[in-house]
């Protein structure tokens, strides 16, 4: 177990060219669907907050069970659909970054709005109340609703982003996890743990444990900053 | 100013139903009452906040202010929640030097105590001049002192800008020491009305005479 870790360190400071195009593989996508589904799950989850319309409470229902699907059922379904007997066959994006990055984006957005709504609901009707007793018009309601929301923004995000890089059914199912195109740092330790070669796979379960302790403490540190 | 007459249901349950009344302006109208009387119903009905079973407004179109019993401060300083409300930073400075907030200007709004979070909201609702102003019990979490500084600003705004002012307050001593016409509501109704000295000293309802007595005066 020591000498696996000291080669996995050993690994990690040579910069081993197929460790980097993991970890460029692993970042594009998570950045990618982390990003898209900030920008998606952002709105969406203010919408929810902050208004009522016929259907929310369905659209809320719905969006706490996307919240706990599992993330390989998110794969099958994918996979069928993008399969060669599939609809979307035509597309050919089985098996590529793209559709990773999609089934990604599919799975974490919820998790955005869920978080959005929560907050949302909770300050809206006070912020409200004293927008409107001032007189401001919808849009400055708004901008001054967004101000408040700057650091579920932010944790939201880093939430998702956790979930991105952590997740593996998925991205297994859709990538197929071939190397030097879609394994990403999940299905390479899965991989390589199931070859029996352990070292890369504890040298990448140390990059993704470093980048979750980088995640909270970053979290930590904007919390006071953004919450003031 | 006038209202129209209108009701308020809940749950089946008419918890306000108010004839036309008549709010004069460059004066303060108090609307007393005991909880539960319907007084912050009244207000968020007549800024517009909360509509009437009639679902209209119970006012022609005028500028309100409305300043509600519990005030959201921004995430921003202090000085920046008040200018909010527009008007110029020499003003914002004035009326926080008058409610004694002026070293708080920088200091994170959200970071306020409850008294200093009442002065603020009442400097930036007073920042710019409204045609209706409704305060909701703007001094309930503010000490002696502060409550007094209040009193004459609010006085003061109402004189100069000639607005109609609506104060609501569970203070019997506060609607004398400033306000020059009384509501008083009871369960919903309005009891009687009339100018602050007069009846305050002589009720002629029986309901006010109670509430009166039971607050002392």
């Amino acid at each position: 177990m020591g000498s696996s870790i000291q080669k996995a360190i050993e690994l990690i400071l040579s910069a081993d060219p197929e460790l980097l195009n993991i970890l460029s593989t692993t970042a594009r996508v998570c950045l990618t669907s982390s990003i898209l589904a900030l920008i998606i799950g952002v709105p969406l989850g203010i919408l929810y907050g902050a208004e009522r319309f016929p259907g929310r409470r369905v659209l809320l229902v719905l969006n706490r069970t996307l919240i706990g699907m599992p993330p390989v059922v998110c794969g099958l379904l994918f996979y069928m659909l993008f399969s060669g007997v599939g609809p979307f066959r035509s597309l050919h994006l089985l098996f590529t970054v793209r559709l990773m990055i999609i089934a990604q984006v599919v799975l974490i957005t919820p998790i955005i709005v869920g978080v959005m709504e929560t907050f949302v609901s909770d300050t809206a009707p006070a912020l409200r109340e004293t927008a409107r007793g001032l007189g401001f018009g919808r849009l400055k309601e708004y901008r001054l609703l967004i101000n408040e929301c700057l650091y579920s923004i932010f944790s939201s995000y880093l939430l998702s982003f956790a979930r991105a890089i952590a997740e593996v059914g998925a991205v297994a199912m859709v990538g197929g996890a071939i190397a030097w195109r879609t394994n990403v740092m999940t299905t390479a330790i899965m991989m390589y743990t199931n070859r029996g070669s352990f070292t890369l796979g504890i040298a990448l379960g140390l990059i993704l444990l470093s980048l979750s302790l980088l995640v909270n403490i970053v979290l930590s540190l904007m919390q006071g900053r953004l919450s003031r | 100013m006038k209202t129209r007459a209108f009701h308020k249901t809940y749950n089946n349950r008419v918890v306000l139903s108010l004839p036309e009344l008549e709010l004069p302006e460059g004066k303060i109208t108090a609307v007393i009452g005991p909880n539960g009387s319907g007084k912050s119903t009244f207000a968020k009905i007549l800024a517009g906040i909360e509509r009437a079973d009639e679902k209209k407004p119970i006012l022609d179109d005028a500028d309100i202010g409305y300043l509600p019993q519990k005030s959201f401060a921004f995430r921003m300083s202090t000085e920046k929640n008040i200018m909010q409300n527009g008007g110029d930073p020499a003003r914002a400075g004035e009326l926080m030097k008058v409610l004694g907030i002026d070293m708080l200007a920088r200091q994170s709004a959200k970071k306020l105590s409850g008294g200093e979070m009442a002065r603020m909201a009442l400097c930036r609702i007073l920042m710019r001049p409204y045609e209706l102003l409704i305060l909701d019990e703007p001094t309930t979490a503010m000490d002696m002192e502060s409550t007094l500084a209040a009193e004459r600003l609010i006085r003061k705004t109402c004189t100069e800008q000639g607005c109609a002012l609506v104060l609501i307050t569970h203070s019997i001593s506060q609607a004398r020491r400033v306000s020059d016409r009384v509501i008083v509501l009871h369960q919903g109704k309005l009891v009687e009305q009339g100018q602050s000295a007069q009846l305050l000293s002589d009720p002629q309802q029986e309901q006010t005479r109670r509430f009166l007595e039971f607050y002392g005066v």
